[in-house]
C-alpha cells in the first residue's frame, strides 16, 4: 500500500490521556495508513483504541528528556494527549501523523476500505435518491415535474442528476436558465408545502452583472411558479445576503432580481454571515470553551464577542420568515445567496423542520440531509477539510452545516417531544461530517462522488446508524408526533451555548446520556411487561 | 380552617416492616395533635419496670413499647393499674440516676409529658434496659429528629428554647453537644449575634461529622472574648475524632466580616480559637443581592435586552453570586463529606447566607432532600424554623417597597436547586413546577407557611391553626410536581458544577411574563411527563405483581404472605 513510506515507525510505548475525567490508558501505539491504535493488552478495557487519522485537526509535539509528548485536537473537538517513550520514536509518530491526516485523495481514504461485518455495500444508498421525493410531491399536486436535464451534470455540476421543475417548464429552457444563474443552479423545487400550496425554491445568485443582464427562461420559470400556486399567490425572494453586498456582487458578474423582472415576487434581504468570519467566529467559540483559566467574571462577555449564537440567531429567525410566508402568508419562497451552496441550504433545510413534520422523524431527518445538503451540493470537503483547532490559514472552511445542527438542536431544545431523534443524532451528524469511515460526506457535490464511486464503493452513514445498538443513542425515547409547526424563538434568551458539543472536554457530573438512558429505561421496560401477565396467586389482597 | 401538615408517610422501620409514621412540623417540639391513622402495631419493647407512681408509690409492671404507644400493666395483685400513652404525647425524656446511683429505684426515666403529668419508670441497672428503652421512646416519640439518628452519645435534643427565651428567633428544639450544659449554652447565647447559638442542622450517618449553624461571635473592635464560646465550639470538633481541626465557614467576604467588628460583631480568630480553621465564602449581603436582581428585572421586563443580552446580563453579576453560593455549599459539603471534618457555618446574624449554605449542602449530601417529602421538611427546617425572616425579606403586606429589609435571599436559594436540578436531571423527585409554585406562594401569602419571621412569632400568632401549610397543597397533588426521571439513590453525594459555563439564567421563571419567549406550550409537554410517570409507576406495580407472584410460589402457601419490605422496592426507607 502506498501509505507504508509515509509511516515511519513500526511501534511505540505510550500512554494516552483522554480528558480529566477519563483515566489514563497505558499501551503499544503503533500506526497504520488510517488510524492510530492503542493496544493496552487483551486483559485492559477497552482492549483496543483506535483513532481515525482523518480526526486529527492539529499536532503538537514536546520533547522532554528521552520521551515526548503529543498533543492530538480532533475535529470533534476533543483533545487527546500522548506520552511516548522515546525520542526518535516520538518524532516519528508525530512526522507519520501529519503526513497521513492530511491526505487529500479521496479514493485512497478510509471508507473506501471501511468493511465492517453486517453491513452489505450500497445497501442504503437507495433509501433517498430524487425519485423518492418526487413521489411524495407528485401526490399532493400536478404542477411539477421530475426533470433529468442535468443526467450527466452539463447544466449544473453541484446539482444531483435529477431536480424537481415546474412541468411547464421544458429542459431547454432550464439549461438557459442554469447559463444565468451562479454555477448553473437554476431555480429548483426544495419543499413543498402542501397546508398552503406553497413552495420553497433554491437557486444560485443572478448573473446579471454590471449591465443588468436579464434571462427571460429563468423570468418565466418563477412566473410559473407562481401562476401554478393558489391565484393571486405572491413570491418572496430571500436573499441571504445585505443589499449593498447583493449590489457589489454586480461587479464580479452576480447580482440580484430585477424587480420589474421579476413581477409578483418581492425581495428580502437577510444577511447571514458565511465563509471565513464563520470560520473565525467557530474557531474563537472553541479557545473560549478550552480555556480553562478563563475569569469567571467575563465568560458571558467573552461568548457573546465570539458571536456563534448571534449567528444561530439571524439564521433561525431567517428560517422562520422563509417558513412563515409560507404558512401564514401563503407566498412562495426563493432563497438564494451567492453560490446557493451554504447559507441557502441552512435556511431552506431548517424551514422544512418548522413546518414538515415528516423531516422531524428519524428517518425523514435523514431524508432532508441527503436531499438539501448533500445531494444539493454543500461542499462538505472543502468546508469540512479543517475543524477549530487547525493552524492552517482557513481557505474554503466553514461550519455552516454545524450551524445547521446546532439551529437543530436549538429547536429540539424548545420542543423536547417534537423531534424523533435526539442530541446523540447530531453530535453523530458532526463527527462523521468531519471524519468518517462512511462515505456519505465524502467529496462536494454528486458530479464527485459519482467520479469516485463512492455509492458503490463505500459504506453509507444511514446503515451505519440504523445498527440496532446505535438506536439508543440517536433517538429521542420522549417523541410524540406533532402535526403542527413548531416556531422556535430566536430571543437571545431563548438560545443556548451547545454544551453537549462546544464543552465536551469539560463534562457535567451527570451527563446528558445518563438521564437519557434512564428515560429509555422508564419506556422500554414499560413494554417488556407488557403482555408477561401476573399468575393467578397474585390476586392475594396486597397490604 | 384545618390545619393539614405533612400527610402521613407510609415508611419502614428498622425491621423491614411497613409501619405507619405520622409527620410532625419539623423540628419545632411543639407537636400538635396525631390524626387517627391505620397503625400497624409493632412491639419494640416489653420488660418488667417499676413505676413510680407520685400517689401510690413504686408499683411493679410490665411496660410494653409499640410504635405508637407506651402501655403498663400492673403486676401486682392488689392494682389494677393500666397506663396508656400514646408517643406522641411525650415531650420529654430524661435519663435519671447514674452507674454509681444507689438508692432504691434512684435509676431509670424520667418522661414529661405534654399532658400535663410526668412519668417515672425505675429499671435495673444491669443489662441496657434503660438504654434500650430510652433510645426506643426517642426514636418514635421524635421520628423527624430521627432521621438523622438524634440523639445519640455526643448530641442531644434541648427543650431550654421551649419558649424562645434563650433565642427567640430559633425553634423551640434544639440539637446541641451532649457535653454542653444548659448553662453552658445560655453562656453561649451572650456571645452570639441575636443568641443564634451554634445548634446542629446535619449529621453524617456514617462518618458522623456535623454542619452547625449559628451567628457571628460578638467579638467587636476590642476583640472580647468568651470561654464558654471557644470551649463549646472545642466540644463541638471533639465530637468528631476523625481530623483534630474544626472547620468554620464564614459566609461572608473577609473584608466585611471585619468591618463587622465595628457594630460589635466579628469572626473566630485562629489566635483565640486554636483548633478551628477558619475560611470566607465571598457572598455578599442582601443588599448587593437585591440590586442584582433589580439589575435582572431591568433587561428582561418589559423590554427583553436584545442586542448585547449576554453582556447585560453579566453585568447584573446575578449568575455571579449563584455560583458564589453554590461554591460556598460545595465547600461545605465536600469538607463534611470526603474531608471529614465537622463544619460550622455563620454569616452575621445566621439566618441568609447561612441558611442558604446549610441546606444546599443537605441537598448535596443527603438524597432524601431531594425528594418532595424531603425539601419540604429541609425548607421548614433550615428556613422557616430558624428564623430567616420571611416577613421582612419578601416585606408581607408592607406598603414601604424600599425597605432595606428586603432580598430575594430565599429566591435565590431556589435558583441554585434549580441550577443543581438541571445538573441532575435524575436526582431530584420534584420538577421545576414545584419550585416555581413555591416561590409563587412565597408571595402570595394565601398559605402560613412563608408568614412572619420566626417559630415564636408563627406560634404566638398561631398560624399552624388559623392558616392552611403551602405543603398540603402539594402534598395533595403530588403527581403534578414529580420529575419522570427521578431514580432514587441513597448514597449519593452530589457535586454541582459551580462554573459560570455551567451556570445559566432560569428563563422559565425570569422571564416567563415575555410573551416573546415562546417555547412548546407547556401543557404537552406536561402531559407527556404525567404519561411517562404514569407509565413507571405502572411498570414498578406489574414488577412488584411478578415479584410477589414469584415469592408465593416459593414459600409456603401456609405462610403469612411475603413480607411488604419485598413489595416495595421503592419506598422510601428514611426514618
Amino acid at each position: 500500500m502506498e501509505f507504508a513510506e509515509l509511516i515511519r515507525t513500526g511501534q511505540a510505548q505510550a500512554e494516552l490521556l483522554r480528558g480529566p475525567e477519563e483515566p489514563p490508558l497505558r499501551g503499544t501505539l503503533c500506526i497504520t495508513g488510517h488510524h492510530l491504535l492503542l493496544s493496552p493488552g487483551p486483559q485492559a478495557t477497552p482492549d483496543l483504541w483506535l483513532l481515525l487519522l482523518r480526526n486529527v485537526d492539529s499536532i503538537e509535539k514536546r520533547i522532554a528528556g528521552d520521551s515526548g509528548t503529543i498533543t492530538l485536537r480532533c475535529k470533534d473537538l476533543r483533545v487527546l494527549q500522548l506520552d511516548i517513550e522515546g525520542v526518535e520514536a516520538t518524532l516519528d509518530i508525530a512526522r507519520s501523523i501529519e503526513a497521513l491526516s492530511s491526505l487529500e485523495s479521496v479514493i485512497t481514504s478510509f471508507p473506501f476500505f471501511y468493511r465492517p461485518k453486517g453491513l452489505r455495500l450500497g445497501d442504503a444508498w437507495h433509501f433517498h435518491p430524487p425519485e423518492c421525493y418526487y413521489k411524495r410531491v407528485a401526490r399532493e399536486t400536478n404542477a411539477w415535474r421530475l426533470s433529468e436535464a442535468n443526467e450527466d451534470f452539463s447544466l449544473c455540476p453541484s446539482y444531483p442528476r435529477a431536480v424537481i421543475v415546474p412541468r411547464a417548464v421544458e429542459d431547454s429552457a432550464l439549461a438557459r436558465s442554469a447559463r444565468f444563474r451562479q454555477g448553473g443552479r437554476f431555480p429548483v423545487l426544495s419543499y413543498y408545502h402542501a397546508p398552503s400550496g406553497t413552495v420553497l425554491l433554491r437557486a444560485g445568485q443572478p448573473l446579471t452583472g454590471p449591465q443588468k443582464r436579464r434571462c427571460s427562461e429563468d423570468e418565466e420559470l418563477l412566473r410559473v411558479v407562481l401562476a401554478g400556486a393558489r391565484p393571486g399567490a405572491r413570491g418572496f425572494i430571500v436573499d441571504t445576503r445585505s443589499p449593498q453586498a447583493a449590489k457589489q456582487a454586480r461587479m464580479t458578474g452576480g447580482g440580484t432580481e430585477a424587480k420589474a423582472a421579476y413581477p409578483g415576487w418581492k425581495r428580502l434581504h437577510r444577511p447571514l454571515e458565511r465563509g471565513r468570519p464563520l470560520q473565525e467566529s467557530f474557531v474563537h467559540l472553541v479557545e473560549a470553551c478550552g480555556d480553562l483559566e478563563q475569569s469567571m467574571d467575563r465568560w458571558l462577555n467573552r461568548l457573546e464577542s465570539c458571536r456563534w449564537l448571534s449567528h444561530v440567531k439571524e439564521t433561525l429567525s431567517t428560517a422562520c420568515l422563509a417558513a412563515q410566508s409560507m404558512e401564514q402568508e401563503g407566498a412562495c419562497v426563493l432563497v438564494h445567496g451567492a453560490d446557493g451552496t451554504d447559507s441557502t441550504l441552512l435556511i431552506t433545510s431548517l424551514a422544512q423542520l418548522i413546518l414538515d413534520p415528516l423531516s422531524r422523524t428519524m428517518a425523514g431527518f435523514q431524508e432532508l440531509i441527503e436531499r438539501e445538503w448533500i445531494q444539493a451540493g454543500h461542499p462538505f470537503q472543502l468546508r469540512c477539510a479543517h475543524s477549530a483547532f487547525s493552524h492552517a490559514r482557513p481557505k474554503h472552511e466553514a461550519p455552516t452545516f454545524l450551524l445547521f445542527l446546532d439551529c437543530v438542536w436549538q429547536l429540539g431544545r424548545q420542543f423536547p417531544l417534537s423531534l424523533e431523534f435526539g442530541e446523540g443524532m447530531l453530535l453523530a451528524l458532526f463527527d462523521h461530517a468531519y471524519a468518517s469511515p462512511f462515505g456519505t460526506f465524502l467529496c462536494n457535490n454528486e458530479k464527485e462522488r459519482c467520479l469516485c464511486e463512492v455509492r458503490t464503493r463505500t459504506h453509507s452513514l444511514w446503515s451505519g446508524l440504523s445498527q440496532p445498538k446505535e438506536q439508543r443513542k440517536l433517538r429521542n425515547p420522549l417523541y410524540v408526533p406533532n402535526p403542527l409547526a413548531i416556531w422556535p424563538s430566536a430571543e437571545p434568551q431563548s438560545l443556548r451555548l451547545w454544551q453537549g458539543l462546544f464543552l465536551r472536554g469539560t463534562r457535567l457530573p451527570e451527563p446528558s446520556e445518563v438521564a437519557w438512558e434512564k428515560v429509555w429505561q422508564i419506556v422500554t421496560d414499560q413494554e417488556k411487561t407488557e403482555g408477561s401477565q401476573p399468575t393467578d396467586s397474585a390476586s392475594e389482597p396486597r397490604p | 380552617m384545618t390545619v393539614i401538615f405533612f400527610s402521613s408517610v407510609p415508611s419502614q422501620n428498622y425491621f423491614g416492616k411497613k409501619m405507619w409514621i405520622i409527620s410532625f412540623k419539623a423540628l419545632t417540639g411543639a407537636i400538635s395533635s396525631y390524626e387517627t391513622l391505620p397503625v400497624l402495631a409493632l412491639d419494640l419493647f416489653n420488660k418488667e419496670v417499676i413505676y413510680i407512681c407520685p400517689f401510690n408509690g413504686p408499683i411493679k409492671g410490665r411496660v410494653y413499647i409499640t410504635n405508637y404507644r407506651l402501655y403498663l400493666r400492673s403486676l401486682e395483685t392488689d392494682s389494677a393499674l393500666i397506663l396508656d400513652v400514646p408517643l406522641g404525647v411525650i415531650s420529654r425524656i430524661e435519663k435519671m440516676g447514674g452507674a454509681t446511683s444507689r438508692g432504691e429505684n434512684s435509676y431509670g426515666l424520667d418522661i414529661t409529658c405534654k399532658d400535663l403529668r410526668n412519668l417515672r419508670f425505675a429499671l435495673k441497672q444491669e443489662g441496657h434496659s434503660r438504654r434500650d428503652m430510652f433510645e426506643i421512646l426517642t426514636r418514635y416519640a421524635f421520628p423527624l429528629a430521627h432521621s438523622l439518628g438524634l440523639p445519640n452519645h455526643h448530641w442531644r435534643i434541648t427543650f431550654i428554647n421551649k419558649c424562645y427565651k434563650l433565642c427567640d428567633t430559633y425553634p423551640a428544639l434544639l440539637v446541641v453537644p451532649y457535653r454542653a450544659s444548659d448553662e453552658d449554652l445560655r453562656k453561649v447565647a451572650t456571645f452570639r449575634s441575636r443568641n443564634r447559638i451554634p445548634v446542629l442542622s446535619w449529621i453524617h450517618p456514617e462518618n458522623k461529622t456535623v454542619i452547625v449553624r449559628c451567628s457571628q461571635p460578638l467579638v467587636g473592635m476590642g476583640g472580647k472574648r468568651n470561654k464558654e464560646d471557644e470551649r463549646y465550639l472545642d466540644v463541638i470538633r471533639e465530637t468528631n475524632r476523625q481530623v483534630n481541626k474544626l472547620t468554620i465557614y464564614d459566609a461572608r467576604p473577609n473584608v466585611n466580616a471585619v468591618a463587622n467588628k465595628a457594630t460589635g460583631g466579628g469572626y473566630e480568630s485562629d489566635d483565640v480559637y486554636h483548633n478551628a480553621e477558619l475560611f470566607f465564602l465571598d457572598i455578599h449581603n442582601i443588599h448587593v443581592m437585591r440590586e442584582s436582581l433589580k439589575k435582572v428585572k431591568d433587561i428582561v421586563y418589559p423590554n427583553v435586552e436584545e442586542s448585547h443580552w449576554l453582556s447585560s446580563l453579566e453585568s447584573t453579576h446575578w449568575l455571579e453570586h449563584i455560583k458564589l453560593v453554590l461554591t460556598g455549599a460545595i465547600q461545605v459539603a465536600d469538607r463534611v463529606s470526603s474531608g471529614k471534618s465537622s463544619v460550622v457555618v455563620h454569616c452575621s446574624d445566621g439566618w441568609d447566607r447561612t441558611a442558604q449554605l446549610t441546606s444546599l449542602a443537605m441537598l448535596m449530601l443527603d438524597s432524601f432532600y431531594r425528594s418532595i417529602e424531603g425539601f419540604e421538611i429541609l425548607v421548614q427546617k433550615e428556613w422557616i424554623s430558624f428564623g430567616h425572616k420571611f416577613a421582612s425579606r419578601i416585606g408581607h403586606g408592607d406598603k414601604n417597597h424600599a425597605d432595606a429589609d428586603r432580598s430575594p435571599i430565599f429566591l435565590q436559594f431556589i435558583d441554585c436547586v434549580w441550577q443543581m436540578s438541571k445538573q441532575f436531571p435524575t436526582a431530584f423527585e420534584f420538577n421545576e413546577r414545584f419550585l416555581i409554585t413555591i416561590l409563587d406562594h412565597l408571595y402570595s401569602c394565601r398559605f402560613g407557611t412563608f408568614l412572619y419571621n420566626c417559630e415564636s412569632a408563627r406560634e404566638k400568632q398561631k398560624v399552624t391553626e388559623r392558616t392552611v401549610s403551602l405543603w398540603s397543597l402539594i402534598n395533595s397533588n403530588k403527581d403534578k410536581f414529580k420529575n419522570p426521571f427521578y431514580t432514587k439513590e441513597i448514597n449519593r453525594v452530589l457535586y454541582p458544577v459551580a462554573s459560570m459555563r455551567h451556570l445559566e439564567l432560569w428563563v422559565n421563571y425570569y422571564i416567563r411574563w415575555n410573551p416573546r419567549i415562546k417555547q412548546q406550550q407547556p401543557n404537552p409537554v406536561e402531559q407527556r411527563y404525567m404519561e411517562l410517570l404514569a407509565l413507571r409507576d405502572e411498570y414498578i406495580k406489574r414488577l412488584d405483581e411478578l415479584q410477589f407472584a414469584n415469592s408465593a410460589k416459593l414459600s409456603d402457601p401456609s405462610a403469612s404472605p411475603s413480607s411488604p419490605s419485598q413489595m416495595m422496592p421503592h419506598v422510601q426507607t428514611h426514618f
